[in-house]
């Protein structure tokens, strides 16, 4: 469903992406990892339609950028690493927000539902009368994941996300519920594109990891063929172990 | 309550305030109706009464009804200029006057008041007759464009830059209005002392018409963006995901912005601070939700002028204060109090 080809962009002279290739499949969870400044969140926002890039990116087979903006809205979303701090409004307008594509003045009640559900999926329903500046990092980060997961509530198929860094500031319960809502959301034939620091967490819910280092793609594959220790002592020159992980039996990593 | 009915109810609510405020202002004055309340001369003038003398139609129809209408239009324009400027700078401070666009607009119409005698006759008739406002139009549009392109970069406004750009445009716009008015013949002077204080004592119906269309193709395009400038509170980049054509929003207000500044500069010169009080008033009671404070400011807007030029020409009767004198008196204060609480959100 997303289908972009030898991916280059440079900001001045440095070279951010060098000839990547990304695919997507329907119902996918892409999780892209890699050190500080592998070219993670420009990737992102190349596939997201945020920067331009003189390569195409195919959008359900059709380049994004001939996409009409409003359509693309509801068939895509982006969680943004750095979000607003200053937004003088209540928790529910801004997850509100996110269903601004499907009314003009008025919200429909499938807008109200949309956002009361997100609100509690993601535990901010408590807060939703709350002024949005008045509320801690973790809980804005959530107020986000609540408003882009509302966006995409219709009745379209093989919608994709696209989510920079979502657990930055949450504590290991809003980590672990966050990455449920969005395998909740890949369940359905959907798909995500994700930027995850945490190895394990990657590993443990991404079907697909995408690592890399100094903006290109040093290994593609599953989970258990990507995290070998060759490969991430590599991309991190730092060492580390792997081993099953107990439960689930995907691969676990130990660094040190 | 649906917000959309709450809406309605406050512009209703909002919309009958400003009728009583209009009706008070139309039977404020000194002239003497013999007995008649300005109101029921009013009633007869629409009626085509024949027995009307000619004095008190031209009191009540030419002057004051002409003169409440313009405070209602350009009140109205100022305070939703200073609402949509503020959703594109994402800054409370942003306002036509506080940014320069005031002073480009007048800077201009004085150019044009004092040079245009020199190329007026080898202009079009109907670009000759509305000359002035054009100018005011463009020279607001040329500051804005300054403006934006100094302060703002990849989707972010630094507030000390809008301001301090707004002070540099204001700086030169004062200094050539100066030689201007110190080379300028008597009858041109008298124009540009109006300009610089304002007032909105020149109203007549002509005029009226020309701010009322402009009025209405800017709140047709201007007015429906609510939504689009909550979304902006998010940054440019998450309101381009909502779906938001930000490019084309961005070129919109600043256009249509720099119309209504102009036109408004060109019927009544400066008068200041309505586009900063009115959007700061309606923030306390509303939050910034822009879907509310964008219909509102357009009514609240006319309330504000409206009460301060009814009271700039009734408390020195028979003479009148500027009215510019009264909006800035109110402006000073919240222009202090918007920078405490900015100085609060820095620490």
């Amino acid at each position: 469903m997303i289908k972009a080809h030898q991916i280059s962009y440079r900001h001045k002279e440095f070279h951010i992406l060098d000839s990547v290739d990304v695919h997507l499949g329907y119902g996918e969870f892409l999780a892209i990892v890699g050190p500080n400044g592998a070219g993670k969140s420009s990737l992102l926002s190349i596939l997201a339609n945020e920067v331009k890039s003189k390569q195409q990116v195919l959008f359900k087979d059709k380049n994004i950028s001939d996409w009409k903006v409003n359509e693309l809205s509801k068939h895509k979303a982006k969680f943004s690493q750095h979000n607003s701090n200053d937004i003088p409004l209540e928790v529910k307008d801004v997850v509100m927000m996110g269903r601004y594509p499907y009314f003009d003045a008025q919200p429909a009640q499938e807008d109200y539902e949309a956002m009361n559900m997100m609100m509690y999926e993601t535990d901010i329903f408590h807060l939703k009368e709350r002024e949005y500046n008045t509320l801690s990092g973790g809980e804005k980060q959530r107020v986000h994941l609540s408003r882009v997961m509302a966006q995409l509530q219709n009745e379209i198929a093989h919608k994709v996300l696209f989510l920079d860094e979502p657990l930055n500031n949450l504590d290991v319960k809003h980590q672990y519920k966050a990455l449920e809502i969005i395998k909740k959301f890949t369940g359905k034939t959907n798909s995500a594109i994700v930027v995850l620091h945490d190895l394990n967490l990657a590993a443990q819910y991404a079907d697909k990891i995408l690592l890399m280092k100094s903006g290109r793609v040093t290994a593609c594959g599953t989970p258990a063929e990507v995290f070998t220790a060759e490969n991430i002592s590599e991309a991190y020159n730092f060492p580390c172990t792997i081993c099953d992980h107990p439960i689930t039996g995907r691969p676990m990593i130990i660094f040190g | 309550m649906k917000t959309q009915s709450k809406l309605y109810v406050y512009l209703t609510i909002s919309a009958i305030l400003l009728l009583i405020i209009a009706v008070w202002s139309l039977n404020t004055g000194v002239y003497d109706f013999a007995g008649k309340s300005a109101f029921e001369v009013l009633g007869n003038v629409i009626k085509g009464d024949a027995n009307l003398s000619l004095s008190d139609k031209y009191v009540v129809w030419d002057v004051r009804a002409a003169r409440i209408i313009m405070a209602i239009l350009i009140g109205s324009m100022l305070a939703v200029s200073g609402t949509s400027l503020q959703g594109l700078f994402k800054n409370p401070l942003a306002t036509g006057d506080l940014i320069g666009l005031t002073s480009g607009a007048t800077l201009l119409a004085a150019i044009t008041i004092v040079l245009g005698g020199h190329f007026r006759q080898y202009l079009p008739e109907a670009v000759q007759f509305s000359l002035v406002g054009i100018a005011a139009f463009a020279g607001s549009l040329l500051s804005m464009l300054l403006v934006y392109k100094i302060s703002t970069s990849g989707g972010k406004t630094n507030v000390v830059m809008m301001l301090l750009s707004g002070v540099a445009i204001t700086a030169i716009g004062f200094s050539i209005t100066g030689f201007l008015i110190y080379i300028s013949k008597d009858e041109q002077l008298r124009d540009l002392t109006f300009w610089n204080l304002g007032s909105l004592a020149a109203a007549t119906w002509t005029k009226n018409i020309i701010l009322g269309i402009v009025l209405i193709i800017s709140y047709i395009i201007l007015l429906p963006k609510g939504k689009a400038l909550n979304a902006m509170m998010l940054g440019e980049k998450d309101a381009q995901h909502l779906g938001i054509n930000v490019e084309a929003l961005k070129k919109q207000i600043i256009i249509i912005t720099a119309l209504m500044i102009g036109s408004c500069v060109a019927f009544s010169g400066t008068i200041g601070f309505v586009g900063l009080i009115v959007p700061y008033i309606l923030r306390l009671l509303f939050k910034s939700d822009y879907a509310f404070i964008l219909p509102l400011s357009a009514i609240c807007g006319s309330i504000l002028l409206l009460t301060a030029d009814t009271f700039s020409r009734s408390i020195v009767e028979p003479s009148e204060l500027p009215v510019g004198i009264l909006t800035a008196l109110m402006g000073g204060p919240i222009f202090i109090a918007i920078l405490i609480k900015f100085k609060k959100s820095l620490s």
